[in-house]
Parts: C-alpha cells; structure tokens; sequence
C-alpha cells in the first residue's frame, strides 16, 4: 500500500495547553485496515491524540492529516463534512439519557441529514432498516423504543456502537472504550467495535496490552507527549512496557 | 413580584468549598454571634423608630369603623347576578393578560438565554457577540430591577391605556427573569453529547436541538408554569393603574367602600390563584422540579430534571396551555398595532426626551434621600412581619413527616391534615390577595406613611415566605433526627437539638433572598399612597415630571442593587 492513500499522517505534531506539551512532534501514520493500539500511561497524550485526529482539537504545531485532508486548513463547513466521515467513541459514552435509545443511534447520521430533517427526527422517529440492523448486530434488535436511561452500562456501551455503525465512518477512533469493563465484557466491546471499523481503520486507546495483542495490528506506546515504540503487536513485549509504565 | 425567587442558582453551588487558611474558633463564632445580632437589631430598631416618629397619629379611629363594616360584610359577599358576570369578565382578563403576558416573557426567555448561554457559543464566542452579551446582560438587568407596577405607569403614559400595556409590563421584566434562567438551565446540561455530535459533524443547530434539549425541556417547562403562576398575581396588581381584570375590580370596589363586592373579588381572586398554583404545582412535581423552591438558593446546586418519564400531565397541560394562549389573545383584545401607531411614536420621542436629564424631586436631595430611607426602613420591618407570620404559621404549614416510632394515626391524624390544610389555605390567601389590596385595607386604619405601606407588604411577603420556608422544612434530611431518637433521646430535645439548626438555616436563607424582592416591591405600596420612593414616583408620574421619573428610577436602581450586593454578601457569609 503506498503512503499517498494513508488515512492518518501527522508530521511533526505538537498540542501545548498553557506552557505544558501534552504531545510533542509526532510523526505518525496509519493505512487502510490497520488497527493501532494506543498504549501508555495517564497523562501520556493519548486522549489529546485522538482529539487532534478527530479534527475538534486544533494542533499547535506540525500538520494533521487524516482522509487525505490537513485538518489545521479546513474551514468550519469543510471540517463538519471530514468529522462525519471519523467516528468517535469516548469512554463517557456521551450518550443522550433521556430519549429514547433510537434518537442515540440517529445521531449519527445527524451530520447527513439536512436540519430540518434532524429536527423532524427529534419528534417523529421510527427505526428504519438501518437502525433495525445497526441495533440486531449489536444484540439490541429489541430496544429501539426504550429510554436510554433505563439501560444497563453495558447496553448503552452497545448503543454507542450502534451509533457509530449508523455514522459508517472511514476511521474509528476511541478513547478508552473499556477502561470501566471487566475482562469479558472489554473483549466483546472490542470486537463489536473491530467490526465497525471492517475495511477502515482504527485506533483505540487502552491500557491492558493483552487486549491489544488480540484485537489489534500495530502498538504505539506514547510516553509524555512522545512517541516511546511503534512496533507490530507481535513485537510487543514486557521490556517495551515496563518502561512505558516505568515499571523498572 | 416573586420573579426573584429563582435568581441565584449559581450561589450555592461554591458553599461546599472551605476557604483555606482562615481557622473558625471560639472567638470568630462570639464576634460573628455579635455583628449578626447587631445586623438585625440596629435596622429594625432605626426602622420602628422612623415608622413611629411621623409627626402624625398612626391609627386613625375614624378609619376603624370602615374596616370594621369590611369585616361586618364577609359573610355576605355580593352575589348579583350582573355584579357576577363583571367577576367573571375581569378574572378573564386576568388571566388573559398573565397568560399573553408569560407567552411574551418566553419568548424573550428563549432568545435571550439563547444568547447569554455559554453552551451556545461553544463557550468561545466571538467578540462583536461578547459585546452585545456584555449590553444585553445590562439591559435585563435594567429591566428586571423596574418593578412589573413601574413598567405598567412607564407605558401607560406611551400606549395610553392599552391591553398591551398590562402584556409588556408583564413580559418585560419576566422576559428578562427569564432569559437569565433559560441561559442556565441550558449551561446546565452536560455537554458530553453535544461535544459527541459536533465531533461527528453534526451542524450546530441539529446538535444543540439533539443534546441540549431532551435533558432542558422539563426544566424550561416547569419554569415557565411557574412564570404563569408569578404572572398571575402581576396581573392583578396591574389593575390599580386602571387596565382592567380583577385588581381594577377590587381598587374600585374598595374605593367606593363596597365591601360586599370586595368580598367577592377577592374570592375570585383566591379562586383563580389557587387554581393555577394547584395546577403548577402538580406539572412540576410531575415533570421535574418539585417545588418552586428548586430555583432558591438553600438548596444545594442548579436544578436538575429528577425524572425522565414523560408525565401525560404535563403533556396534556401544555396542550390546553397552547388552545388557553390563542383564546387569551382574543380575549385579552391585545393588538400590536399600538406599538407601531404615529401616536406611540411621537409619544415615545417626547417620552425619551421629557426623561433626560434627570432632576431632582421638589425638596432636592433631602426629599430624595427621604424617600430611600423610609423605602428602607418598609422593607425592613415588612421582612420582620413576614418573618413572624412565617414562625407562627410556617410550622402548621410543615406536613410532619413519620419517625422511627411511626406515624400519628386517627383522630389526631385528621387534625394534623386540617391544620395543615388551613395553614396552607392562610399563607395562600396572604399571597394572593395584591400587596396594593392590603396597602389600601391598612389605609383605613392607619394614616399614610411606613406603617401600612410595611404591613401590607409584611402581609403579602409572609404568604411567600411561609410557604417556601415551609416547603424547605418539609425537605430537611430526617436522618439526623432519626439518629437521636433511636439513641433514646426524647422528641422535644431531638426536635431542638436537630431539626432546629436546618429550620433555622433556611429560614435565615430565605429571608435574606425575599427582603431583596421586598426592597423592590415597596414600589407597589408606594404607589397607592404609603410611602418611600414608589409613592415619589407615582405623584411625579401624576402631574408629568418626567426628569424627576428618571432620577427615582436611577435610586431606586441604586437601593435594588446596593440590597442586592449587600444580601449576596451575606449569604455567602452564613455559609462560611
């Protein structure tokens, strides 16, 4: 695959929050169909990372390049139209508690509709055969109507998968998707998610390496604000994250 | 009126930080001991000794004999047949102005707090929009400080005696009450969603509809049902400047010693308020905010919608709520019209330049300076009766609530309900009934002057108080107390030792917010003749003077504030 058509290249990249670099001259770039883990530890710039290639946090030096566009060069309109196209999961979920669970999978073809057509959403709504299927491949093909409130962490985790299924993104990002899961739970979240980036790419933050070696192509340790390895997950060993985690 | 009751949501939410470095001792609670009783002993005894020392008698004893042919006829109220129908015709137009009036005052609402919201500007907005935020916040500032009574006189005397004016004079002030609040509510909701949509590329206003709304709606409902109930009784005060509905009703009957028909209006009113309190109350408690007290500070952070469910009550209630405003709009005759005539024109420009610049009153300053201290000393003492009919009333007023040891059964259990039921009954008449009513009732029995002017506001302030101190009563955690009774102390002890201390707390809180709202609404009495800067008003109003107006209006700007400042201060004192 030839780097042209790289789906993220960052070059040089810098964030700097009131005299402190939260990342400092990144240089990194994923292909079509990678799955990179994120790996290193709180405060590491992972999160600050993952905002910059989503487009809503502007980097304060170097160039951002994600879907073959320079994020810094867009214009509010044309970055909206780029942001549609990257889906963003939070550990937060940020799911709207309380409407019900077919409004939180329509938003994510908010950005397609035209505003009207949002704002009818909002008051009549009926789930289409896109969100029926979006829900069934995430085993909640029964919960259109209910209120997101009244589901269990789990469920909503889901619906927030659903969502991003609906948004088709050409690239997943998401930030520390199961942080708050047990084991079981975190590998079926992962694959859930694996799924939805089919044919794109994907880049989560985590922290247990295992899951990592499971689910993903390529690790990049990051350890204050840099880039610390960025190796195949079979390279990845317990040197490698001891240092990052400054186990030593 | 009570559009301050819900001003400061933002004040307590800092009360749990502790400011570092400073030690409370044995002595910081002595001299804070002190300074508290010589804030409330020192006021209210230069007030008392002002009220007193008038030069003329207080009571007149002619005056006596009227009140007491008022009393002579309550139980024979009028009941005519055609004296019936005009009750009937002016409660419509009662409730058609509140109606029209809180319609307009959302309307203002939801663009202002559209504007001053930080959410809507992704918290970073542009300059020229923070300059017209900075303009904006002044300007509503300006307009809620104007009394809904002011801003009735400041019209009439541009629309003539319009039913418009009774609309604005109502959506002006409420409007900009309401624009502060909506803007918080809606900083209110989390943002996480509303950051998840703009990151996927949803256009602003899809995603702020999206977010923002579903968790803001059952507050700005609930809100606005409140505003209704608030413009309700600005309605009725809104008669005494001769627009019609029940006040002008009840002014005129009370004027011309009627007092059957006096008796029957203020039926009316108690009827009609208390229909829309009960109503109120009951979408708010089934939507999201229990009671009004949520947006008074005492309770601790911003309001949050407590459930999710859609209520088919509040459902229903902003349906008949929509047909009420269409039949309002007829019924209240209020046509636009006015405010686009040659005449309202013309009359405007020579308002604006009658106004500037300003003068002072005949007898200079000292009459000036005068008239802010008896306003001031009315607040006061109309604070101290409302705050001794809260203590006798308030308690009866507080639906007790079941101890370890098990509720009150049978007779002594129906008795409870029945105290409570006239206590409520009692607070709600003394709300309900105009504070203007009360000023001209006590009018009979005492010559004009700080008196009457703080007795009837005393009065009409205590039917608020009692039922917000007693609404926070009844919200007080019991665990404390069930905590003493299991451990074997006795019921009076416990009751002194821990439900005390929050009473206190809360009534302390409370009294502080309404002698803010009180200060202003000395406007009011003022206007039928007490006394203080609302009486100066309304006699240079009479006769036109209108750069005298402008400068009444920058005191009582100033007091307004001052109380304001002074009432911020202190709340934020008890809290350390």
């Amino acid at each position: 695959m030839t780097s042209a058509s790289a789906v993220v290249r960052l070059r040089g990249v810098g964030r700097r929050f009131a005299g402190h670099d939260a990342v400092l001259d990144l240089d990194l770039s994923v292909q079509p169909g990678e799955r990179v883990a994120l790996l290193g530890p709180s405060g590491a710039g992972k999160s600050t990372l993952l905002a910059m290639l989503n487009g809503s946090l502007p980097a304060t030096s170097g160039t951002v390049e994600v879907l073959g566009a320079d994020v810094g060069a867009l214009n509010p309109a044309r970055l909206r139209t780029l942001q549609r196209r990257i889906g963003l999961v939070s550990q937060r979920l940020d799911l709207i508690d309380q409407v019900r669970v077919l409004h939180n999978v329509n938003a994510g073809r908010l950005g397609r509709w035209p505003t009207w057509r949002a704002l009818a959403s909002l008051v009549v709504a009926r789930p289409d055969g896109e969100v029926q299927e979006a829900l069934d491949r995430v085993g909640l093909g029964w919960a259109a109507y209910e209120r997101t409130e009244r589901l269990s962490g789990g469920e909503r985790q889901r619906v927030a998968i659903a969502r991003l299924l609906v948004q088709r993104p050409e690239l997943v990002l998401a930030d520390e998707p199961v942080s708050s899961l047990d084991p079981g739970r975190a590998a079926e979240i992962l694959g859930l998610l694996r799924a939805a980036a089919q044919g794109s790419a994907f880049v989560v933050s985590l922290h247990q390496p295992e899951l990592a070696r499971q689910h993903c192509t390529r690790a990049v340790g990051l350890l204050d604000g840099c880039l610390a390895f960025d190796v195949p997950v079979a390279e990845l060993d317990d040197v490698r994250l001891a240092e990052l985690y400054a186990l030593t | 009126m009570t559009q301050q009751l819900d001003r400061d949501v933002d004040t307590t939410r800092h009360s749990e930080t502790r400011r570092p470095g400073v030690r409370v001792t044995a002595g910081t609670v002595r001299r804070r001991r002190l300074v508290a009783l010589l804030l409330v002993v020192l006021p209210l005894a230069w007030a008392g000794e002002r009220a007193v020392s008038g030069g003329t008698g207080l009571v007149n004893w002619n005056g006596l004999r009227l009140l007491d042919d008022l009393l002579a006829t309550a139980l024979s109220p009028a009941l005519a047949p055609e004296f019936l129908r005009v009750v009937l015709d002016g409660a419509v137009v009662t409730v058609a102005f509140a109606a029209v009036g809180t319609f307009g005052a959302l309307l203002i609402g939801a663009v202002g707090g559209l504007v001053l919201s930080d959410v809507a500007w992704s918290h970073r907005p542009p300059a020229l929009v923070r300059l017209a935020r900075l303009l904006l916040r002044g300007l509503l500032v300006a307009a809620r400080s104007i009394h809904e009574l002011v801003w009735a006189l400041l019209l009439v005397s541009v629309l003539g005696l319009d039913p418009l004016v009774g609309v604005l004079a109502i959506a002006i002030p409420f409007g900009a009450q309401t624009a502060k609040v909506f803007g918080e509510t809606l900083d209110g909701v989390p943002e996480g969603p509303l950051q998840a949509l703009r990151s996927s590329g949803a256009r602003t206003v899809p995603a702020m509809a999206y977010a923002l709304l579903p968790g803001a709606v059952p507050l700005l409902l609930s809100y606005s049902f409140y505003r209704f109930e608030c413009a309700i009784r600005s309605a009725v005060l809104l008669g005494v400047v001769g627009l019609g509905g029940l006040g002008q009703e009840l002014v005129v009957s009370l004027q011309s010693r009627n007092w059957d028909e006096v008796w029957t209006l203020v039926a009316a009113v108690l009827l009609v308020s208390a229909v829309v309190d009960l109503w109120s109350t009951r979408v708010r408690a089934d939507m999201a905010v229990v009671s009004c007290a949520d947006w008074s500070p005492g309770q601790e952070g911003a309001p949050q919608a407590r459930r999710g469910e859609r209520s088919r009550l509040a459902r229903w209630s902003v349906l008949v709520g929509v047909a009420g405003l269409a039949a309002a709009w007829f019924a209240s005759g209020v046509s636009l019209a006015g405010l686009t005539s040659e005449r309202t024109r013309e009359l405007t420009g020579r308002l604006v330049t009658d106004l500037w610049p300003p003068q002072l009153p005949l007898g200079g300053w000292a009459a000036l300076i005068d008239s802010v201290a008896d306003t001031i000393a009315m607040a006061l003492l109309a604070m101290a009766i409302a705050v001794l009919v809260t203590l006798l009333v308030g308690p009866w007023a507080t639906r007790a609530r079941t101890g370890p040891a098990g509720g009150t059964r049978g007779l002594r259990r129906l008795l409870d309900t029945l105290a409570w039921l006239g206590a409520r009954l009692l607070l709600l008449v003394l709300r309900s009934v105009p504070p203007t009513v009360w000023a001209i009732v006590a009018l009979l029995a005492l010559f004009p002057g700080i008196l009457p002017g703080a007795l009837a506001l005393g009065l009409y302030t205590g039917g608020i108080l009692g039922r917000l101190v007693a609404e926070a009563w009844e919200s007080i955690d019991t665990r404390a107390r069930d905590a003493l009774l299991h451990s074997g102390v006795s019921r009076p002890v416990t009751a002194v030792a821990a439900v005390t201390p929050p009473s206190a707390h809360h009534l302390l809180t409370y009294t502080l917010y309404r002698f803010e709202i009180c200060v202003r609404d000395t406007a009011v009495v003022g206007v039928v003749g007490a006394a203080g800067l609302g009486r100066l008003l309304a006699e240079n109003l009479a006769v036109f003077r209108f750069p005298v107006v402008t400068t009444i209006l920058i005191a009582s700007f100033g007091v307004s504030l001052a109380t304001e400042l002074l009432g911020r201060r202190l709340r934020h004192a008890i809290r350390a």
